[in-house]
């Protein structure tokens, strides 16, 4: 199903949401520290295809610690934390690392995985990829820090897993697809979006099973033909000894594989049945003669093998079962029956055994996770709960209690510049790029900023900020135009990647301090409404200034200075000279 | 080819075919953000089997640069 180009996902997308709207809505929330968009339509369109109103929301970027508060209360959260930006660059600066940063950063991700583990405490599901260094270090045979960190990391969330979590192994994507596929490297160095829109339909097939599985929609029963289904050779003019079906027969290995592969499921509880065109006395025959045959007749828990048109056995099988049709698996060697079972009963899956029987095993194996129990697994999960609560005690102690003494021990930096002249390309670039934090989105070229820095009444603030792990960079400004005692904010703009921080109070902080100490004693400022940032619209409502004019796009506020509270936000130290 | 690049075009900022015309640009699309294009680009590349440079990635901001660049391949 995942043949379908990025278009026609998104085309059927937005039909089967335009067609569900009356199902609940099924809220995914997606945190990541790289872009992942393109993963909200392909997971949302493998879900909604099975009636799932299923419904993506994404996090900020580089946001999953804040986020995992946020939206712990989805009906699922994907947590799709990428080793290689940890850090900006760790996949290339961690070669130089010594023992000491390598363990400083391996606390500070630990710490942030044990709060994310804490948040999402009670969430029904969440997912979390594993990390992977594949990408980077697929050739290389000695480990290097970047592998150091990754299984270190790894062994970290192995250990201390909470039981709602799951963990995605997405090597076996990557390795599904091939790393050239997977990855798309123009789009990480210039946009931090590392994965292709490959890699984004296998991972959707990848973990659907658990939704589906929560949902009630996994697979039930699994139904084999006989004949060049189950064995080589049709028993009917083979007879019963001629019919090649255990790797004591040349052809029969492969069978013999299937046969325990589908053991493998009746032990989870899949029911395992036939639907044959075939004289029933011949292939009861086989069960009762052949001791090589490693299916067993009493794990067949239903029969039918008659002459009956296959649509029919296999409504009479659901109905007797009790369960749906689209709980059903068939299995067939033939493209009549194939075509005729599809076409017939849509809602079953027929699965055609290849031609190539070397290949049925593998094509077999593809179809597993559709009868995927996601409640035993959690079960298995508690066999191990033992040793496991033991160290859960022990994270609790280890982990910051709450955001605050997260965004502490971050121990941000916050350097704010005035009228910095060196900074004028940076500055422009931000007017016309920043879209969504950004209170009146006035676009202004290199030569108006020149422009407004030697006008005399133009205060430009911009800020760069930096943790503990490194900087991010001129990342925010505001502009300020000053007439007498009254000011005007004509820009206050931030990159999203420096937000959940508080790191615009902080700034917000600073310019009025700067404002009063100059005599200003009226602020006005604007928010004018764009259609992406919505995420503002009541920034200077909650920093304590008051709405003076309102029309639909625009709201115009005021500020007397005199009034104006610091919040002063302790887990940020402010340099400004 | 027009007519399938304003299709793209229109899936991806999910809009009408008859929205997008020869002016079509991120000035007159809201939706045509720095993520958009992305997407554009990766439906494009899907669409037509090519792969573009970054160059002309970082070119491609209307439907006239789009056709210009797709006929150049």
């Amino acid at each position: 199903m995942m043949d379908l180009k990025y278009t026609e996902i998104l085309n059927e997308n937005r039909r089967l949401g335009k067609q569900l709207t009356s199902n609940p809505p099924y809220k995914i929330s997606v945190l990541s520290n790289i872009v992942v968009n393109q993963i909200s339509d392909v997971i949302e369109y493998k879900l909604r295809s099975h009636n799932i109103n299923a419904i993506v929301n994404l996090g900020d970027y580089d946001n999953i610690v804040q986020d995992s508060e946020k939206f712990s209360q989805s009906d699922a959260v994907i947590v799709f934390w990428e080793l290689s930006n940890l850090v900006d660059g760790l996949f290339y600066k961690s070669h130089q690392y010594d023992v000491a940063q390598c363990n400083a950063l391996i606390e500070k991700i630990t710490g942030e995985i044990s709060f994310v583990f804490k948040n999402l405490a009670t969430t029904s599901v969440v997912l979390i990829n594993k990390f992977s260094s594949l990408v980077f270090n697929s050739s290389n045979i000695r480990d290097n820090m970047f592998d150091t960190i990754c299984k270190q990391l790894n062994a970290y969330i192995t250990d201390n897993l909470p039981s709602n979590f799951t963990i995605i192994k997405i090597d076996k994507i990557i390795a599904n697809l091939s790393i050239g596929s997977s990855v798309d490297l123009r789009y990480f160095y210039s946009s931090k979006a590392l994965y292709s829109i490959e890699f984004f339909k296998a991972y959707s097939t990848f973990v659907s099973p658990v939704m589906l599985s929560i949902l009630g929609k996994s697979k039930k029963a699994l139904i084999f033909d006989c004949d060049n289904t189950l064995w080589k050779g049709i028993v009917g003019e083979d007879g019963v000894d001629g019919i090649e079906l255990s790797s004591g027969n040349k052809n029969g290995i492969y069978f013999e594989e299937i046969h325990n592969l589908s053991q493998e499921l009746a032990k989870q509880g899949i029911i395992i049945g036939l639907c044959s065109k075939n004289n029933s006395e011949d292939v009861e025959e086989v069960f009762a003669k052949r001791t090589d045959f490693s299916m067993k007749r009493e794990g067949i828990s239903i029969v039918k093998v008659n002459w009956n048109d296959k649509a029919n056995n296999l409504r009479e099988i659901a109905s007797e079962l009790n369960i749906g049709l689209d709980s059903l698996v068939f299995l067939d060697d033939s493209d009549f029956e194939v075509n005729f079972v599809s076409e017939t009963l849509p809602e079953v899956s027929v699965v055609r055994v290849p031609d190539k029987l070397y290949e049925y095993p593998k094509v077999f194996r593809s179809q597993m996770p559709l009868f995927y129990n996601h409640s035993r697994s959690v079960e298995d999960l508690s066999r191990v709960s033992m040793y496991k609560e033991a160290n859960e005690r022990k994270l609790v102690q280890a982990t910051f209690s709450n955001l605050e003494d997260y965004l502490y021990s971050l121990e941000l930096k916050l350097d704010i510049q005035l009228n910095e002249k060196t900074l004028l390309p940076r500055i422009a670039q931000l007017t016309q790029k920043t879209n969504q934090f950004n209170l009146t989105t006035k676009r202004y070229t290199e030569t108006e900023i020149d422009g407004m820095l030697n006008d005399g009444s133009t205060k430009i603030f911009s800020f760069s900020l930096e943790d503990k792990f490194g900087g991010y960079g001129t990342t925010g400004l505001s502009i300020v135009k000053v007439k007498n005692e009254k000011a005007e904010i004509d820009t206050f703009l931030m990159s999203c990647r420096v937000i959940g921080r508080e790191v615009e109070i902080a700034f917000l902080d600073t310019i009025i301090n700067n404002l009063a100490a100059s005599g200003i004693e009226q602020l006005t400022a604007r928010y004018v409404k764009t259609l992406k940032n919505g995420q503002v619209a009541e920034f200077y409502e909650l920093s304590g200034f008051s709405t003076v004019e309102e029309t639909e796009n625009t709201k115009l506020y005021k500020l007397n200075i005199g009034d104006y509270k610091a919040k002063e936000i302790n887990h940020i130290s402010i340099n400004f000279e | 080819m027009d007519e399938k690049i304003k299709s793209v075009m229109a899936t991806v900022f999910g809009m009408d075919v008859s929205e997008i015309n020869e002016n079509s640009s991120p000035d007159v699309i809201e939706e045509w953000d720095s993520l958009n294009h992305m997407n554009l680009i990766v439906a494009l590349e899907e669409e037509f089997g090519v792969e573009f440079s970054e160059d002309q990635i970082a070119s491609m901001l209307n439907y006239k640069l789009i056709k210009l660049t797709l006929e150049e391949l």
